[in-house]
């Protein structure tokens, strides 16, 4: 059962030739400014579904909440603080992009959760923060402790179904990828739930894994070889790219 | 035909079970959108869970009858330690595999979620836990369900030859109970379940027994079967043009999933209706569609198929550690489609050259001094449990 976005679901063979192509091609320059060292295969940025109550919002000028609630790589700890976060920099780039209204992303990432420990926190952290749009990291946890993938799939049901319910905006933000994560532990199913959770809900997903695959295979991010006061700066790359993209489907979900 | 001669039909099909077992555990693989998980409901672990339910009363029923009911229970019992045997041979292997992967890992993005905690923390209750076989990593998660299922057997057995509804319909209840109560069996780590819950897997295995053990002997299944056909045959057709309408969508989004929203997600730990009943209106299907004197079966073209089939715990294990040892290689250098058909090319060429390897050295192994001369291949080989 490999149920994925048509984009993920073709993305070996896609993302060989594009592979091939930067063979062919000069690098990119990184280090250099100019091409955007976080930039990815058009069809990882496809977005089906709007976000129609942030986009109302924003319309009006009218202050929002966003609450991104995840694990440790929401929690940013691999890069020595949570300003380097994720959710810190996707609020710092939308404030920069919507200055008519006084955005918030609050970061309530707890390392180690699975998704039903977090929605067990939603009435603590995330309804009482009245979000317009929760950013919702699962999966990690859940593959580690192998959680069972049905539970996995309903328990992302139940949260998207209340929030939902509350006029909330829902996007997902599947795992993050790794080379040897991906050797022991069997993601693809929870991927594969997750991706299909959201299509039957017509939720976006944020392909944070083939986003992260594309970056290993083309060597933008690299740890092994890494000194170890190197790796934080390297994670808070990591990071920063992740704002930046998730806040380019933002904008495009909201047009 | 002779009443110990083998139905090489359920060979055939555990053979192929096998073999898409291996390659629906290889996650990405191209190959595994041609498996008969991308256009049914139900997966190659139905198949092989009936199949063997369905040898196991085939095989030891006649073991019932010829030797009585304690040299049975004895062989039996003896097949379900060979079983557990294998099982914890798996896991030291996915453990050494485990732990190397993570204290060699150094990506500190990682670090925190990968401690995978419960293993690596605690090793001596985990051990403990997996020799209680409450402890199951992902994919060595059948065989806890089919050791169990085995040490229960000599009494479902006993059951059978005296009374094949007294079996059937209490392991139907408990099966309808599971679908109504959603209970399960709990597992370790603390929270986790079995994955295939043995209160509802047990029926399609106490189903394929009671099938094996008397179906032959009673001429009512098969004309159930045949009154149930056109219904069979509807079931399969529909399952198939839904669960394919999924597998393309899957792939190209603006294809619809037809029922997506209404069927999905199917729970196959509780094995749920939705899985079963295609399964056994498939397995209606084909045993009509497919006679078990078709010569196909015995062609040279079937045979790798049939002896992995004939030896499925060491092909099942095999499998196994193929399709882990498939997936590093993928992640680890090269993931291309050449590639990929490549290492399932490889991995299927090493079942069955196995298969036949084991084939090979039971049947010396059988065969009287005197006749070692004989050519070792020719029907007769095929016989025995």
């Amino acid at each position: 059962m490999r149920w994925r976005t048509p984009s993920v679901s073709l993305g070996p063979p896609a993302l060989l030739a594009v592979g091939l192509a930067a063979a062919i091609l000069p690098p990119l320059p990184l280090a250099f400014g100019g091409a955007q060292p976080c930039d990815v295969p058009e069809e990882l940025m496809q977005i089906d579904d709007k976000l129609p109550h942030l986009a109302e919002r924003l319309r009006a000028g009218q202050p929002i909440r966003i609450v991104a609630i995840g694990g440790a790589s929401t929690t940013g700890l691999a890069a020595g603080s949570s300003d380097l976060a994720y959710p810190h920099r996707l609020q710092e780039i939308l404030v920069r992009w919507y200055p008519t209204s006084s955005i918030a992303v609050v970061n309530r990432g707890v390392p180690r959760q699975t998704a039903q420990q977090m929605l067990e926190r939603f009435p603590t952290d995330v309804i009482p923060e009245d979000p317009v749009l929760v950013i919702w990291e699962a999966g990690t946890t859940d593959a580690v402790r192998g959680v069972g993938v049905d539970d996995f799939a309903a328990t992302l049901q139940s949260g998207i179904d209340e929030l939902k319910a509350r006029a909330v905006d829902v996007m997902l933000i599947d795992m993050q990828f790794s080379h040897s994560t991906a050797t022991v532990i069997d993601f693809e199913r929870y991927l594969n739930a997750l991706h299909r959770v959201a299509d039957v809900n017509d939720v976006n997903v944020f392909p944070r894994f083939e986003m992260m695959r594309y970056w290993s295979e083309q060597n933008v991010f690299n740890f092994d070889g890494v000194a170890k006061d190197e790796r934080a700066n390297l994670a808070a790359r990591v990071y920063e790219c992740i704002a930046i993209k998730l806040a380019d489907v933002i904008r495009v979900a909201l047009r | 035909m002779p009443a110990s001669s083998r139905d090489l039909r359920i060979d055939f099909f555990r053979g192929l079970a096998l073999i898409f077992i291996f390659i629906d555990h290889i996650p990405e693989n191209i190959l595994s959108y041609f498996t008969v998980q991308a256009v049914q409901f139900f997966d190659a672990a139905e198949v092989f869970i009936f199949i063997s339910g369905y040898t196991a009363a085939f095989v030891y029923g006649q073991t019932l009858v010829s030797q009585g009911q304690l040299y049975a229970t004895a062989r039996i019992l003896g097949r379900a330690w060979q079983l557990y045997v294998a099982h914890i041979f798996l896991f030291v292997i996915f453990v050494a595999e485990v732990s190397y992967t993570v204290t060699t890992f150094n990506n500190p993005m990682y670090n925190d979620e990968m401690r995978v905690g419960d293993f690596l923390e605690e090793p001596h209750i985990a051990i403990v836990k997996a020799l209680l076989l409450e402890f199951q990593p992902t994919f060595l998660d059948i065989l806890p369900l089919y050791i169990l299922l085995l040490v229960i057997f000599p009494v479902v057995l006993f059951g059978l030859r005296w009374q094949p509804l007294a079996v059937l319909l209490p392991s139907l209840l408990l099966y309808l109970a599971v679908q109504a109560t959603n209970m399960s069996v709990p597992a370790y780590p603390q929270g986790r379940v079995w994955y295939f819950n043995p209160l509802a897997w047990q029926f399609l295995f106490i189903a394929g027994a009671a099938l094996g053990f008397a179906g032959r002997r009673h001429p009512g299944w098969s004309k159930l079967a045949r009154a149930a056909l056109p219904l069979a045959v509807s079931i399969t057709a529909v399952g198939f043009l839904i669960k394919l309408s999924w597998t393309i969508h899957g792939v190209w989004d603006p294809f619809p999933g037809f029922f997506l929203k209404e069927l999905w997600p199917v729970n196959k730990n509780n094995l749920s209706p939705v899985r079963l009943i295609p399964f056994f209106a498939a397995v209606a299907v084909v045993a009509a569609v497919v006679p078990p004197d078709w010569a196909t079966l015995s062609s040279p073209a079937a045979r790798p198929l049939v002896l992995c089939g004939q030896q499925s715990l060491e092909i099942f294990c095999l499998g196994i550690l193929l399709s882990a040892l498939g997936h590093f290689v993928l992640s680890e250098y090269e993931s291309g489609v050449a590639i990929q058909l490549l290492v399932n090319l490889a991995g299927i060429f090493a079942m069955c050259l196995t298969a036949r390897m084991l084939d090979w050295y039971k049947t010396m192994g059988r065969m009287p001094m005197q006749h070692s001369a004989v050519p070792s291949s020719g029907p007769g080989n095929r016989l025995g449990a």
